[in-house]
């Protein structure tokens, strides 16, 4: 028995399904590619799959990653993945499978690139906005938590942020705190902004990498 | 795809309905593609994405070479109004395209109260509705299923129907477009022509005067095209196209599963029940295909659970030696496998234990009435005797929860009758009290369901009045009053909702300007709890000055010429007048495997019909 690390890409039409529907999608895939999961009790093939850090509905994941548990006497790494692009939709794309370096837990930080459309109004003012916004001494947020709505400022939580103009999109680059301990959703960030805004856009998020406490790379 | 959808994706409730993209979608060149067919299902898309005639005609058609068929399902109404002030058309789901870009539309018809969607979809992508409006040979609009038996409340919409099963005569509809597309012919030449293949109504070719009563005069055809159309059959079940993979959705459907078809139509001839006669006669796949096809579906698909699906499975004279084929190999690879339906009759302890793997969901069961002389009635030969042994069966085999249906406002029935589905119910709750070797600590949970009967072409019942909304009302109180034991729950279909469908089932073509002003006072998924508005509908009645009465509740005399009487079934007037005046006097007729009935299928010349009684069950 051994414990694999499958990384993949979540784009186009797959953005949109829930967590839910994901870890039912995967474990379908995994039964119909023949997996030799591991088996302890029973056999609840959705058990036994675990992802490192669940993807908000709507977001492009660019490097995605699931555990699971398999007999490796049966299986290559490579065939694991070339099993399963053929048992998954074409949005969902397996490019790795490797040996697990950290513990999911270990997750402290997220990239990410936010792709700003304006809807009115051009691309510069939105830029002139979205920098006066950030360079505020705190941003205030709203964020959902066990105990209820907190009030949060967020400010201190954007690291990296570099911005740029594309193709008449207003494009960002952040990292921000991401785990099971604290995280921040960057449409945290852009929906504040939103509101302090009188441009109207549409906001497209990619999630890049994860990281842990050091900025290592989650391997 | 267009961009502007997916914001409105990110704004709606389950986007994944409008995604597409799923496992298996067919994705075609539209270099290579010169016919363009839009597969319409009029409902939401978990409901669609569950029907197996919808798969199966989805690979039939992408079979086809050059032809791309894509799926389309009604936006549920927040999709709708994003659709609406985004000003974007209905689309197909994959390749995002507007459905009037399509030649061909193609809608199901599987209820009636999904009429008012074909509307709306039409008008969401801005496709002219009526048929006159439509004068060019694109955007053909085309229809099938059950209800296309009756499909004239859809004439003004529709430009021609499908009879019977669509595996043949969809495609000989197509090459024949095809040919017209073309050589850029005209629209009335094409129909004209259509109207000519087996199986398929062009219903402007057909001119219906009335009385001054109201009821039909008559039903012309113009000249040249047949008088009677009859419905199309597959007649050899193992040599027709089935899916090897479904299209897998990422969203939890209603049924989301593999389904195998193991045969088609029906013996049992129950009285009420529509899809007993239009799909007669019955015929069954053989084990080794079925088999195939539940091996290539898994493998295809990946899912765990095969649903062996049709009218009545247990009635498959091979399902013992089915279920140990399927279990030779469903067990290693973890798959379960179950019944869709279970029959009162034949249900037993061995069946039972084979098809235990699968999620125990609570057993259901349809008596249909509650007494053995309403039973005699409508031909459900099941007896009291029969449904005690089979739920205490299923009682000793750890199951405490059992579902009955039943229906109210059949012919005959008095309050007795409503009585006596309390009574059974009663009955099954005491059986499991005094089985001894009822499940420990558990209570018993039974729920009596009562739907609202209504009347259908193709039916013994075709004449018969429906109750009024005030008479379902009163029944339903009274099985309510009748309900004594906690243990008993019972619960009924809104009465408005039956009686409407009812007058869609055996409506003319009059009701067309009826739905067209339904449909502009906002109404859509009536089928839905949530959307229906009664009141919307009487308005709608009123305004167009039809009565809604004249189709549900009168009584209808043998002689009369009934909107659907120039479609063939194979059953024929004959035996449905027969069967009725048996039913009136209590009395049951033999299924097909016991004894031939001469209903008129035997004119498709091929499955029990043909078959050699000597040894049948
Ligand atoms: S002709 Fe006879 S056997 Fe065939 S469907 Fe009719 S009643 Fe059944």
């Amino acid at each position: 028995m051994k414990t694999v690390r499958i990384w993949f890409k979540k784009t186009g039409a797959a953005r949109f399904i829930s967590h839910l529907d994901l870890n039912r999608c995967m474990a379908r895939a995994v039964h119909m590619a023949k997996i030799p999961l591991w088996y302890t009790q029973g056999f609840n093939p959705h058990a036994f799959i675990t992802f490192a850090l669940p993807l908000s509905l709507g977001m492009t994941g660019e490097r995605e990653s699931m555990d699971m548990k398999i007999d490796e006497t049966k299986i290559t790494n490579e065939e694991i993945l070339f099993r399963l692009n053929k048992a998954l939709p074409g949005d969902l794309r397996v490019f790795a499978v490797t040996e697990p370096k950290l513990k999911p837990g270990k997750i402290a930080f997220a990239s990410y690139t936010l792709c700003m459309e304006p809807e009115t109004g051009s691309v510069c003012q939105l830029r002139k906005e979205w920098e006066q916004f950030l360079s505020q001494e705190k941003i205030i947020t709203e964020k959902k938590s066990k105990s209820g709505m907190l009030t949060i400022d967020i400010k201190p939580d954007i690291r990296d942020m570099q911005i740029r103009e594309e193709n008449g999109k207003l494009v960002s680059d952040c990292i921000l705190p991401a785990g099971s301990e604290y995280n921040v959703n960057p449409s945290l960030l852009v929906e504040a902004f939103r509101k302090e805004t009188d441009q109207d856009f549409y906001c497209e998020y990619i999630r890049h990498g994860l990281y842990d406490a050091s900025m290592r790379n989650f391997e | 795809m267009n961009p502007q959808l997916e914001k409105i994706w990110m704004k709606v409730q389950k986007p994944g309905r409008y995604t597409g993209g799923e496992l298996n979608s067919v994705i075609k060149n539209k270099e290579e593609v010169d016919i363009r067919f839009a597969f319409c299902f009029p409902d939401t898309y978990e409901v669609g994405m569950s029907h197996l005639g919808m798969k199966i005609l989805y690979g039939v058609l992408n079979d086809m070479e050059g032809v791309w068929c894509e799926r389309v399902f009604a936006p549920w109404i927040d999709m709708e109004e994003e659709l609406r002030s985004a000003g974007i058309d209905l689309y197909a789901l994959e390749s995002g395209d507007s459905l009037s870009l399509f030649d061909i539309i193609g809608f199901t018809l599987q209820y009636e109260l999904s009429y008012t969607n074909v509307l709306n979809m039409l008008e969401l992508a801005g496709i002219p509705l009526l048929c006159s409006e439509r004068k060019g040979l694109e955007h053909l609009v085309v229809a099938g299923g059950p209800c296309a038996c009756n499909p004239e409340p859809l004439a003004d919409f529709v430009d021609l129907f499908f009879l019977g099963e669509g595996e043949e005569v969809d495609c000989e509809l197509i090459e024949l477009y095809r040919e017209y597309k073309k050589k850029k012919g005209r629209k009335e030449d094409f129909l004209r022509e259509a109207a000519k293949i087996p199986g398929v109504y062009v219903p402007s070719l057909y001119h219906v005067s009335y009385q001054e009563d109201g009821t039909i005069q008559a039903i012309e055809p113009e000249q040249g095209v047949p008088s009677k159309i009859t419905k199309r059959v597959m007649m050899d079940l193992d040599s027709i196209y089935f899916p090897d993979r479904f299209v897998v959705p990422y969203l939890d459907i209603v049924h989301n599963r593999a389904v195998a078809e193991v045969l088609r139509g029906c013996i049992r001839g129950c009285r009420f029940c529509q899809a007993g006669f239009i799909y007669r006669p019955f015929r069954e796949k053989s084990v080794s295909t079925i088999d195939k096809q539940c091996r290539d579906l898994c493998e295809n698909t990946g899912y765990d659970e095969i649903s062996l699906s049709s009218l009545s499975t247990s009635d498959h004279r091979n399902l013992n030696p089915l279920l140990d084929q399927l279990l030779t190999w469903t067990k290693d690879e973890k798959i379960g496998v179950s019944l869709p339906s279970l029959r009162v009759d034949n249900f037993s302890t061995d069946m039972m234990s084979k098809i235990k793997t699968v999620r125990r969901s609570g057993l259901t069961f349809a008596p249909e009435a509650g007494t053995q002389r309403l039973r005699n009635v409508i031909n459900k030969n099941v007896t009291e005797e029969q449904l005690m042994k089979t739920v205490e069966t299923a009682f000793r085999g750890g199951w405490n929860s059992v579902k009955l249906y039943f229906m109210i406002g059949l012919p005959t029935e008095t309050m007795e009758d409503i009585e006596g589905i309390a009574e059974l119910g009663q009955k099954v709750v005491d059986a499991f009290y005094t089985n001894p070797d009822k499940p420990k600590g558990k209570g018993v949970s039974v729920t009596v369901s009562a739907s609202g009967f209504v009347p259908k072409p193709f039916t013994p019942f075709q004449w018969e009045p429906q109750d009024t909304v005030e008479m379902f009302r009163e029944k339903q109180k009274h099985l309510v009053n009748c309900v004594k034991s906690r243990k008993l729950s019972c619960n009924y279909h809104e009465a408005v909702v039956s009686f409407l469908e009812g007058v869609f089932a055996r409506g003319d073509r009059r009701l067309g300007k009826v739905l067209l002003e339904a449909h502009r006072l906002g109404c859509r998924f009536d089928g839905w709890n949530d959307c229906f508005s009664y009141t919307k509908w009487m308005q709608a009645f009123e305004n167009c000055g039809v009565d809604p009465a004249f189709y549900a509740n009168r009584r209808r005399s043998f002689d009369e010429i009934l909107p659907w009487d120039h479609l063939d079934y194979g059953v024929t007037k004959e035996f449905l007048i027969r069967e009725c005046k048996k039913a009136y006097a209590n009395e049951t007729s033999p299924n097909c495997a016991e004894s031939c009935s001469a209903c008129g299928a035997a004119c498709f010349k091929g499955g029990i019909c043909v078959e050699d009684r000597k040894n049948l069950v």
